[in-house]
């Protein structure tokens, strides 16, 4: 059963100056359970908008969005999923920590349950050491891992990233992008994520979606058909990333 | 996982971070911190004994009634700490501060909050509080005379009407800069609504609520007096009318000097650490 399913879903959006901009043109979209699902495009065609409908964030002006099966607005069981925002919405009262803590609170977990998730899920992104520091001494970098670590702490069955990565350097990205794929297969999580760079949708993802802008509609989708872990210097590989980059 | 997850602590948040004042700043020629502090310290004493020698110097000249001595409002001032009835009417005085300064922080943050929410009632209410706003103290303090007569009350009362509406108007626009992405977030955990309440709004609207809170304490604390001279039998604004029709003036130096020292001890003591402890969030501006 698809995890994710949306239905020619549309969405306009009213400018100041009273006129209509058409953001999403009849977008259908499948995303079958524990599989990972990138969203590719130009910026301003629409993908945090897609994100955000899904999230149940946006009301879609046409269209149906299923969640396991259930229309969106008689799914219950929201606390299965996170998204992590395009922007890191750390909150600047709390430490790297208690942001991490954040989505927890949401749940019916004891103190002691929700130190102990903080504790491994900061180890997770490698920022032990900065547990007890505010978000004004991060860097970008650090602050989106730790958005990251936020997203993963209520140990979600369902997983919308925005660009998630697109602060990181590429050793750290490369990391990040192991630790995902370790997470994924290891508590069946199923993952849709924006991205703009077309290796690491071929890295990750085994269904890329390719967006195109004004209105925003889908243009093509292409599974990639890969083993994991995958391997950037592959020929397999490489004709995946241009095939997609011609079609970008 | 491999190396680079395990960032050094050396590489640690003071020193990834440049400080741009650091990179403008001419290294000779700035003066350290704790240069800084030292100056300040000086112009400090400095100006305090340029004071306490004009008043020596004018009090020499004029009559004691009008001006009276450094040295004799200090001594009035020990004699008067040691009078029984000093700390009674000092309590009685702080007391009735601190009930209406608690009476409008806890009125005036729900009225905030509440208008916040609404914004029909926001622009219902606005002109409201200019009204209020505008009305003078003293006015405050005769009517609540007619209310309430000589009790605690008319004091109370009169530290509220002042300090109610500076609170609200601070929760107020606290409400209004609150991040719309931060409740998007809240909301995407599905928090109920009291935890958005607790978790970002109260947050957001601490620092605007704390400087309210600090002007209003300050203003209640003034108005106080003129309300207790006006309307009262007891406290530091009664005594220090009696003082004053009396001739007593080292008396009324003495209470004033009392008054000064409570400030500047529940600044230093108390609101400066709270401030300090409850920011530490906060970038600090260099320099
Ligand atoms: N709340 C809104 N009101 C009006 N217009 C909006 C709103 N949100 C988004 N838009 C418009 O919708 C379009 C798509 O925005 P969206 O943020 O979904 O793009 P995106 O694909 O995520 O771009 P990027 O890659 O730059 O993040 C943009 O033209 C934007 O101006
Ligand atoms: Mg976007």
């Amino acid at each position: 059963m698809s995890v994710v399913a949306l239905q020619s879903v549309s969405k306009c959006f009213f400018r100041r100056d009273g006129e209509q901009l058409e953001v999403l043109r009849n977008i259908d979209l499948d995303v079958p359970e524990r599989s990972i699902v990138a969203l590719l495009g130009a910026s301003g065609c629409g993908k945090s908008t897609l994100l955000n409908i899904i999230a149940g964030l946006v009301e879609p002006d046409h269209g149906r969005v299923l969640l396991n099966g259930t229309p969106s607005a008689a799914f219950k069981d929201w606390r299965s999923m996170t998204y992590m925002f395009q922007e890191d919405r750390l909150l600047p009262w709390r430490t790297a920590a208690q942001n991490v803590a954040f989505g927890l609170e949401a749940t019916k977990l004891s103190r002691a349950e929700r130190r102990v998730r903080v504790a491994e899920t900061l180890d997770l992104v490698g920022l032990s050491q900065f547990a007890n520091v505010y978000p004004y001494e991060l860097s970008g970098g650090m602050r989106s891992r730790v958005a990251l670590a936020r997203s993963l702490a209520t140990e979600p069955s369902i997983l919308l990233m925005d660009e998630p990565f697109s602060k990181l350097d590429p050793s750290i990205r490369a990391q990040m992008h192991a630790e995902v794929l370790r997470i994924a297969a290891l508590r069946k999580v199923t993952i849709i994520f924006v991205t703009h760079d077309v290796e690491e949708a071929v890295v990750l993802a085994d269904k890329v979606v390719v967006l195109h802008p004004r209105p925003g509609r889908v243009r093509e989708t292409i599974s990639v058909p890969l083993a994991y872990p995958r391997d950037p210097l592959a020929t397999a590989f490489t004709d995946q990333v241009r095939h997609l980059r011609r079609i970008l | 996982m491999t190396d680079a997850r395990d960032v050094p602590p050396t590489s640690g948040p003071a020193a990834m971070k440049v400080s741009p004042a650091a990179a403008i700043e001419r290294p000779a020629r700035a003066p350290s911190a704790t240069d800084r502090r030292l100056r300040t310290l000086f112009l400090r004493v400095g100006l305090f004994v340029a004071i306490l020698v004009a008043w020596q110097i004018g009090s020499t000249n004029a009559p004691a009634f009008v001006l009276p001595s450094p040295e004799r409002v200090w001594r009035v001032w020990i004699s008067l700490v040691a009078t029984p009835s000093f700390w009674t009417d000092f309590g009685i005085t702080f007391g009735r501060i601190l009930a209406g300064f608690a009476f409008a922080a806890v009125v005036g943050t729900v009225l905030g909050l509440v208008l916040g929410a609404s914004r029909l009632l926001g622009e219902a209410f606005e002109p409201l509080l200019t009204v209020i706003n505008t009305v003078s103290s003293a006015i405050w303090a005769i009517f609540a005379l007619i209310w309430f007569g000589l009790s605690n009350w008319t004091t109370i009362f009169v530290v509220f009407m002042t300090a109610m509406p500076l609170i609200l108007t601070n929760v107020w626009q606290g409400t209004r800069t609150v991040n719309v992405e931060f409740v998007e977030l809240a909301q995407t955990f599905r928090m109920s609504r009291r935890q958005v309440l607790t978790k970002i709004y109260l947050p957001t609207i601490l620092p605007p609520f704390f400087s309210g809170a600090r002007l209003a304490f300050g203003f209640g604390a003034r108005v106080s007096l003129v309300a207790e001279s006006l309307g009262a039998t007891s406290g530091i604004g009664y005594r220090l009318r009696q003082a004053a029709d009396l001739v007593q003036t080292d008396q009324v130096f003495a209470w004033t000097l009392t008054l000064i020292a409570l400030m500047i001890v529940l600044e230093t003591l108390i609101l400066k650490p709270l401030e300090r402890h409850l920011f530490k969030w906060k970038e600090r501006v260099p320099g």
